[in-house]
């Protein structure tokens, strides 16, 4: 397979995969907003920072306020990462890599693409923004739905899922740092991580990774006092938990999986590996309040990692055997 | 839908379908009963069908309208154009003939040049010939053969007689949309499948696959083909992908190939460079290789030249094969084959006019009027003067061009392209129409059957192009038992 190949089909789900997540992180934080007790604050410009855009942000508005913020996130050009470019983007890979993908899956991708011409539309309450991200999250899964029963799972397949699940392991993280936003009134933070108010937020984060039920089933401290919801207890099930698909340690098992089936995967393999160690060790201080901005920003950067060794073995080996002079 | 009555009624035209008196022609009887049991309302349904499958095919993507729209829809008309296949079988060996003679000039151009010593093609053509590649001069690609894909154009004229209207040697386009065609018609009118012996089309891909394979330089191996496209931005970028697809050949643009230091042509792939056997090029010999030709060009791949020259990798068609594609060339194509197979050509030129000989180019010159006025090394219908359809000024303008460079423009009569019954809007009308068949030659030859049939879909236009309007039908070639 093409270098450029897998890099377009690698791209294509990775921006897929962030326009679906970056349209929960923007439903999540609205639910939020709905719940938050009197007197709290909500500082958007901190939705910016968690997706790691807080400087362009900067660059092209004046003020961080909740107008500014979602037309960043939803509509702008000038944002590579903003949910109309990332689809834009897809469908561009996707336009690109016809000859290998389903048929269908073009015709999904570009009804994305039309759908997500309308959030630019003027005078969109609250209300409409949910129903239209919600659509998203649907369509998206419609995507998946393709990829899932009508692709085989060759070469192609293997960087698309290497693609989706960096994407979402990252994203995962990101919307896990969503409370930072949130400054509670001196009474509620005084009263610790019991308060009910601290538990409302949890369940914001839960919901907007469609995590709430599988929670309730399956987290270990899900049947203990204050409903069960605390924040070292959701960050280890979205982190650790091995079996729900957008915890962090089900999507590195899943890179593995994806890069036994390609060559020379070493480096890559090499990579994950302190990913995993570094989930599967994570003790409570790393996932307490004191430590857990830390601990999510040091996954983010062994996913970085990964996706370099991955650019580096599969997208840009020639430059280096070129180098080398190996056939050259 | 009735024929030979007021229904449908050719005019004053050879119709490929019915005759003079509007009676279907044997070929076409099938058919013609067919189409006379649809109402307007059911032929109108199976258009619906028709685009509805167009869609889902991906044959298009003008689902969106977003002002980037970069592929164009090509009108399909859902009637298809019929020949018999005694017919088509004398004009399959016209253009064996002729791309066999073609192939044999061109070999010579690059080496001997006995045809220029022998006198029977002037010198100063060749001098003037703008696709006329000096890195080509003392090389001869596998087999002697240069033009390896060729589509040629034909017309038939009012009295029935078919001409070759050109030859198309450099990238030849539009042999996918001749293979969607007739899957189309295959799933919106299966009923008249049974009724007519109509043969198939889909050997070309196969072939198209076995003739590049046997241009690999390394014959042990399982040869690694490539596609080489400008890329999504190119009108033809569809066929491209759909070619790679059906022929499993790599779709490559120039950035994912490089040429080393050992003269080989490699590939940038997950496990590292992949040598490349042969490179099915759809760029122009301009933008192959910045090192031999344009240097601007960001499409093509450095080095290739002297791969190819090195015989380390085939390239078709071959680099400089062009220099037979030129209208003025053209008119020297009955000689051509003559003097290098000693045959009369089976398929005649449309007559013609070399402005660079001075009795021919005055009688141009007079006659702007009544003649079609080329130039001779532009495709697409770019920069064409229809005689009896130009204005004044339009003829101004084309005598000074003619009169500044005569080498480069050439004249025919304007022919009165033949028609075949088209859907438009309501009602069925006679609308001209051209065909391309494509010919392949690298150790054996291979012409499609039949070819792609392209419609003006404007009443009277003749101008059939994809550029400029056209559309295009499925071409029957139906067997005579």
């Amino acid at each position: 397979m093409l270098s450029r190949a897998a890099e377009s089909l690698y791209w294509m789900a990775r921006y897929l995969e962030r326009a679906e997540n970056t349209a929960r992180l923007i439903n999540a934080t609205q639910q939020l907003l709905l719940d938050l007790p009197r007197g709290a604050s909500f500082g958007w410009d901190a939705l910016t920072r968690i997706v790691g855009l807080d400087k362009l942000f900067q660059q092209n508005y004046a003020e961080p306020d909740e107008a500014s913020v979602v037309d960043f996130l939803l509509n702008s050009q000038r944002n590579p990462g903003s949910i109309q470019s990332c689809i834009r983007f897809a469908r561009e890979n996707c336009r690109v890599m016809r000859d290998v993908l389903p048929r269908d899956l073009w015709e999904r991708v570009n009804s994305l693409f039309l759908a997500s011409r309308r959030y630019s539309q003027p005078g969109l309450t609250r209300r409409d923004r949910r129903d239209m991200l919600q659509e998203l999250i649907y369509d998206r899964q419609s995507v998946t739905g393709v990829l899932a029963s009508c692709m085989s799972h060759d070469v192609a397949w293997q960087f698309i899922g290497l693609g989706e699940h960096i994407e979402r392991a990252d994203m995962s993280t990101r919307i896990l740092d969503i409370q930072s936003a949130v400054l509670l009134p001196q009474q509620h933070q005084q009263q610790g991580p019991a308060e009910p108010a601290h538990a409302l937020l949890w369940v914001g984060v839960l919901n907007s990774l469609s995590a709430l039920q599988m929670y309730r089933r399956h987290a270990a401290s899900a049947g203990a006092g204050d409903g069960g919801i605390t924040g070292d207890s959701v960050l280890r099930y979205l982190i650790c938990d091995p079996h729900f698909p957008r915890s962090v340690m089900f999507c590195l098992d899943a890179l593995e999986t994806h890069l036994a089936e390609l060559p020379h995967n070493l480096d890559p393999l090499r990579a994950l590996r302190i990913a995993q160690r570094r989930t599967d060790r994570a003790t409570a201080e790393d996932l307490g309040p004191g430590r857990r901005h830390d601990f999510l920003d040091a996954i983010q950067g062994d996913l970085a990692q990964i996706h370099d060794a991955v650019a580096r073995e599969y997208f840009h080996l020639h430059q280096r055997e070129a180098a080398l002079g190996v056939a050259v | 839908m009735r024929f030979g009555t007021e229904d449908y009624q050719p005019h004053d035209v050879f119709d490929e379908l019915v005759d003079a008196d509007g009676s279907p022609r044997p070929p076409a009887r099938a058919l013609c009963e067919y189409l006379a049991t649809l109402d307007a309302g059911e032929m109108r349904q199976r258009r619906q069908a028709i685009e509805a499958a167009i869609v889902t095919m991906g044959i298009s993507f003008t689902t969106y309208n977003d002002g980037q729209n970069i592929d164009r829809a090509w009108p399909f008309d859902p009637i298809p154009r019929v020949m018999a296949e005694s017919e088509w079988r004398r004009i399959d060996a016209g253009l064996r003939q002729r791309l066999t003679a073609l192939n044999l000039f061109i070999d010579d151009l690059y080496n001997a040049q006995k045809i220029v010593k022998d006198g029977v093609f002037p010198a100063e053509l060749l001098a003037g010939s703008r696709n006329f590649r000096k890195a080509c001069r003392g090389i001869s690609p596998r087999f002697g053969v240069w033009a390896n894909i060729c589509g040629t154009d034909l017309v038939r004229d009012r009295d029935g007689t078919v001409y070759v209207l050109e030859d198309n040697l450099r990238v030849p386009s539009g042999v996918s949309y001749m293979l969607e065609n007739r899957m189309l018609m295959k799933s919106v009118f299966p009923e008249v499948f049974g009724a007519s012996h109509i043969l198939p089309v889909d050997g070309y891909t196969a072939a198209l696959y076995d003739m590049l394979a046997a241009l690999s330089p390394r014959l042990e191996d399982r040869p690694v083909i490539v596609l080489l496209t400008p890329g999504i931005f190119n009108s033809a970028y569809f066929e491209h992908s759909y070619l790679a697809q059906q022929t499993g050949a790599q779709l490559a643009q120039g950035s994912d190939l490089l040429v080393g230091s050992d003269d080989v042509v490699y590939m940038k792939t997950i496990a590292g460079l992949r040598r490349v056997d042969v490179i099915y090029r759809r760029i122009d010999d301009d933008f192959l290789d910045p090192e031999a030709f344009r240097g601007d060009s960001v499409l093509g791949v450095p080095g290739l030249m002297r791969a190819w020259a090195k015989g380390n990798v085939a390239i078709a068609n071959a680099p400089g094969a062009g220099v037979a594609d030129d209208k003025v060339v053209y008119t020297y194509v009955p000689k051509i084959i003559k003097y290098y197979l000693d045959q009369d050509p089976i398929l005649p030129n449309v007559p013609s006019y070399q402005c660079n000989d001075e009795k021919e180019r005055e009688f141009v010159l007079a006659n702007l009027d009544k003649l079609v006025v080329k130039p001779a090394n532009e495709s697409g219908g770019y920069g064409l003067l229809i005689g009896p359809r130009s204005t004044e000024p339009e003829r101004q303008a084309c005598a000074g061009h003619v009169r500044a460079d005569p080498r480069s423009w050439m004249a025919q009569p304007m022919l009165m392209l033949s028609t075949a019954p088209t859907w438009a809007g309501d009602s069925i009308a006679p609308r001209h129409l051209d065909m391309r068949p494509f010919i392949l030659q690298s150790r054996g030859l291979y012409v499609t059957t039949g070819g792609l049939t392209r419609v003006a879909m404007r009443e009277g236009s003749l101008v059939v192009n994809s550029s400029q309007g056209g559309g295009s039908k499925d071409t029957w070639i139906v067997g005579d038992a």
